[in-house]
């Protein structure tokens, strides 16, 4: 039998589910291997049990916790899909704020009617199996990894930073160029898909394991910006990964 | 240095391809542990010698490097123990009769058994260790005779995870083996020696002038046990140690299988320790 | 040897003469400030000034990505990949670049030797270049300069905005036959390049260096600046360490092996199946690259492993140099033979 794979969505821009609508001429391959059984993009079945959940989107109130929660109890593996989900992404950026005054500021006279929580990561609140990373994630990356689960194997787990995959397309590097790029220490997997069209690095995949911060700083002022501005751009997509 | 104009088109070879062998029998030993014995496409031998590797591949999921587990003296067939650690193993747990698994090899240094015929050979295995000295040691006992002694070391986290257990009672059984197992936590049916394996050292009554020690464990396991042998006066050049590292392409190339300046595929993985002592990044 | 001059504007005359051997492949200009070797398409595009370019020649011998195998999930199959030989000229190639293609021959041909570098450096021919070095060449420190002709079948050598086009070989002549927009002539002196970086030891004392600089403090201080991107050794031509993965297709029925370069620099280089990684810290990383260039191998083949180009430090968003890295360590070992010889 087929694994039965849901979708669900949290805080985010469902930006990566959007995504996935747009497989097209892989989405009949896709469903080969798959019966696709909740997915509110496009489809609204429920299903007791899930082969695969993917959920997308950080973890920021009561409510979600509780939803996550009941979903991992009814999945066999779960797989947090896109920054937000891996990380918290740029909603983790309000985490760098006391949470009442965020409140005040979104909500104001209302806050004290809407519940809300740090936004966390969904490892943070329950088990995540594999991760798919990236704002928005990529298509060929969500393949690779349900192929590898397909296949029974490890997904790959990007080890390497963007540069790499910058190198092997003789990109000119953005440092060259007068530009600051967070490629050295963001999480490859991406092709470089950003500076290969002359955009710098954002961090959107999140950080290496163990990144040298200080030295990263280093590098970023000494190329023109200030230590303020280098500390906000690491933040961006990782305020939940970096202590500065 | 090489020279293109020295090479001869037909010393360039490809190689990456792997040979398919077919899995003749498989069996899952332990919870962890698969053992595997292959054939090759014609039947001929792998030939290899006791502690060489090859590189086991599958379609789709990639290349490992793995040690021949059995003695060169068997003719047509090898085998194979496979731990699932990896991506890779992790798939061939799947792998039964019948299925064809790509070989590459076999490849590096295994023992120097000329240095070895007439010894007192003392093996030391830790956890799946014992899997590339299985080869040794098969091949010492079909060859009996041309060897001394045969003192078998061999320590596991758990009875659970003994590995080869009824070749352990078959050496355990014979007058020509002096077999001493410790697990580092035993159960309520354990009643051997519990310890980590540098324990079973000290008791040992050796010979020095004429034995040498095979060890092959996990990483951490190296320096504690030369440190023991060591202490018992055996000299450096009659110790050796099968080291493992990311041995990716098996020919030299790649670069991920160096120790300081040492191909491992290539120098090793079986090494005397007179030759990694220098070497900083050896244990 | 036979010596020719050659009028710049006839240069792309020439490029198209040679073209009827084979593909040229040339420096182009990319993207603000770099340069690449391409396929030429136009001679006139071809740039003969240039300091370096972003990846090495080596990227058409050992390509950064390379298919080694189709196969077939589902017959546990393979089909292999025939790499075919074709004639190619390589022109406006650095003494250096050369340099480092002989080394990468030992690298890719010793032991065992590998079919698909071997046929792709079949029927080859090279064309080097005159260069006026910049801050980061510093080649003359590894013993090879600017006019350095090994390798080469036809040398340019820059004159006064023209070039002297020396004959090397009887490829060399060969490519020539038929070409009549030359002049014989005699080979002149050209003294005004020189190097600005330098290595401050002759290159055959740094392995005496490095025999003492395996726990130097030097290290740990590059380690702090290094963030582990890897350019050094990706763009690096004498590195050729690569790692291998399979690639399925969606349907997960057929798919490919491939191998792509990989880099002792980044994390993740030397870790086993186990979890164990035998150069975590990013100062035996950093030291690892060093020994590679001035050590290891250098002990055995009497060479550095190291041409010079300047890449690693050119391309290092972290400015780290390794010139200036060799001569710390120098520093370091001055300083250490000064207390050994005043204690005595």
């Amino acid at each position: 039998m087929k694994p039965q794979v849901a979708f669900f969505d949290f805080t985010s821009c469902e930006g990566c589910q959007l995504n996935k609508l747009n497989f097209e001429n892989d989405l009949l391959d896709i469903l080969k291997h798959v019966d696709l059984v909740e997915f509110r993009e496009a489809m609204d079945d429920k299903a007791d049990h899930y082969d695969i959940a993917f959920i997308e989107g950080s973890i920021s109130s009561p409510s979600c916790v509780e939803r996550i929660h009941d979903i991992r109890r009814r999945s066999t593996t779960l797989v947090a899909l896109g920054a937000c989900a891996v990380n918290g992404g740029v909603n983790a950026m309000k985490n760098l704020h006391p949470i009442d005054e965020v409140r005040e500021t979104v909500y104001g006279d209302d806050k004290y009617l809407f519940a809300t929580l740090p936004a966390m990561a969904v490892s943070s609140v329950v088990k995540v199996d594999y991760e798919v990373r990236g704002c928005p994630m990529t298509q060929q990356d969500f393949l690779r990894l349900l192929i590898a689960l397909v296949l029974g194997k490890q997904p790959p787990k990007y080890g390497s930073p963007v540069c790499v995959e910058c190198k092997l397309n003789e990109n000119e590097c953005l440092y060259n160029r007068g530009m600051v790029c967070l490629g050295p220490i963001t999480r490859g997997g991406c092709e470089a898909a950003c500076p290969s069209v002359g955009q710098f690095c954002t961090g959107c995949r999140g950080l290496l394991d163990n990144p040298n911060l200080d030295g990263m700083l280093e590098v970023m002022t000494s190329h023109g910006i200030s230590l303020d501005e280098a500390k906000k751009r690491m933040l961006l997509y990782n305020s939940n990964e970096v202590q500065l | 240095m090489k020279r293109i104009q020295d090479v001869q088109s037909h010393e360039a070879e490809d190689l990456y391809y792997p040979t398919m062998c077919t899995v003749k029998n498989a069996k899952q030993i332990t919870e962890m542990e698969k053992w595997y014995e292959l054939e090759m496409p014609a039947g001929e031998s792998l030939g290899h010698g006791p502690g060489q590797f090859v590189e086991v591949s599958a379609f789709g999921i990639g290349e490992a490097p793995i040690s021949v587990s059995s003695s060169p003296s068997e003719n047509g067939t090898f085998e194979l123990c496979i731990r699932q650690v990896g991506t890779l193993t992790n798939v061939l747990k799947n792998y039964e009769q019948g299925d064809t698994i790509g070989i590459r090899g076999p490849f590096g240094k295994g023992y120097p058994m000329e240095k070895l015929f007439g010894k007192d050979i003392l093996i030391v295995a830790g956890g799946i260790g014992l899997v590339p000295l299985r080869s040794l040691i098969n091949y010492v006992l079909d060859n009996r005779t041309e060897f001394g002694r045969l003192i078998i070391l061999y320590g596991a986290k758990t009875p659970a995870e003994l590995l080869f257990k009824e070749e352990l009672d078959e050496w355990e059984a014979r007058d020509d083996v002096e077999l001493h197992v410790t697990v580092d936590q035993g159960d309520e049916n354990w009643t051997g020696n519990t310890g980590v394996i540098t324990t079973l050292i000290p008791g040992l009554d050796l010979k020095l002038n004429t034995t040498v020690a095979a060890i092959t464990g996990p990483p951490v396991m190296y320096k504690f046990v030369v440190m023991s042998l060591k202490s018992k006066q055996l000299p450096d050049d009659q110790i050796y140690l099968s080291l493992e590292r990311r041995m990716k392409c098996g020919v030299g190339k790649c670069g991920h299988c160096q120790i300081n300046g040492v191909y491992c595929c290539q120098e090793g993985p079986v090494f005397n320790y007179v030759d990694i002592k220098p070497l900083e990044e050896a244990l | 040897m036979e010596c020719f001059s050659l009028l710049r504007s006839d240069v792309p005359a020439l490029i198209d003469h040679v073209g009827a051997y084979g593909e040229v492949v040339a420096p182009h200009g990319k993207g603000d400030v770099s340069y690449s070797f391409e396929v030429v398409r136009d001679s006139n595009d071809v740039v003969l000034d240039y300091n370096r370019t972003l990846l090495p020649l080596k990227k058409l011998f050992l390509p950064p990505v390379e298919k080694l195998m189709d196969f077939s999930l589902k017959n546990k199959s393979f089909d292999p990949v025939e790499v075919a030989i074709k004639p190619k000229v390589y022109f406006g190639v650095h003494s250096y670049e050369m340099q480092s293609i002989l080394r990468l021959d030992h690298s890719m041909l010793s032991g065992s030797a590998e079919s698909n570098y071997f046929k792709r450096r079949q029927e080859s021919r090279f064309i080097g270049i005159s260069f006026t070095p910049d801050e980061f060449h510093f080649s003359e420190s590894v013993g090879i300069l600017i006019e350095e002709m090994e390798g080469f079948d036809l040398f340019l050598n820059e004159v006064d905005g023209d070039f002297q086009v020396y004959v090397l070989t009887d490829h060399g002549q060969e490519l020539l036959q038929g070409f009549t927009k030359m002049k014989a002539t005699q080979p002149e002196i050209v003294e005004e390049r020189k190097f600005k970086k330098k290595i401050r030891y002759h290159y055959n004392r740094l392995p005496r260096v490095f025999q003492y600089a395996y726990h130097s403090d030097v290290w740990a201080d590059v380690a702090e600046r290094c963030v582990g991107c890897g350019a050094c050794t990706l763009t690096c031509p004498t590195c050729f360490c690569f790692d291998v993965q399979d690639e399925v297709t969606v349907a997960a029925e057929d798919g490919m092996r491939q191998r792509s370069w990989d880099s002792c620099m980044l994390t993740t280089f030397a870790e086993v199946a186990g979890g164990e990684n035998f150069r975590e810290k990013a100062i035996n990383r950093t030291r690892h690259r060093l020994y590679r260039k001035f050590k290891y191998i250098t002990d055995e083949e009497g060479l550095p492993w190291c041409v010079g180009c300047g890449r690693c430090t050119a391309f290092c968003p972290a400015g780290i140099s390794l010139p200036d890295i060799v001569n710390d360590l120098i520093q370091e070992d001055e300083k250490a033979q000064y207390h050994r010889s005043v204690r005595v």
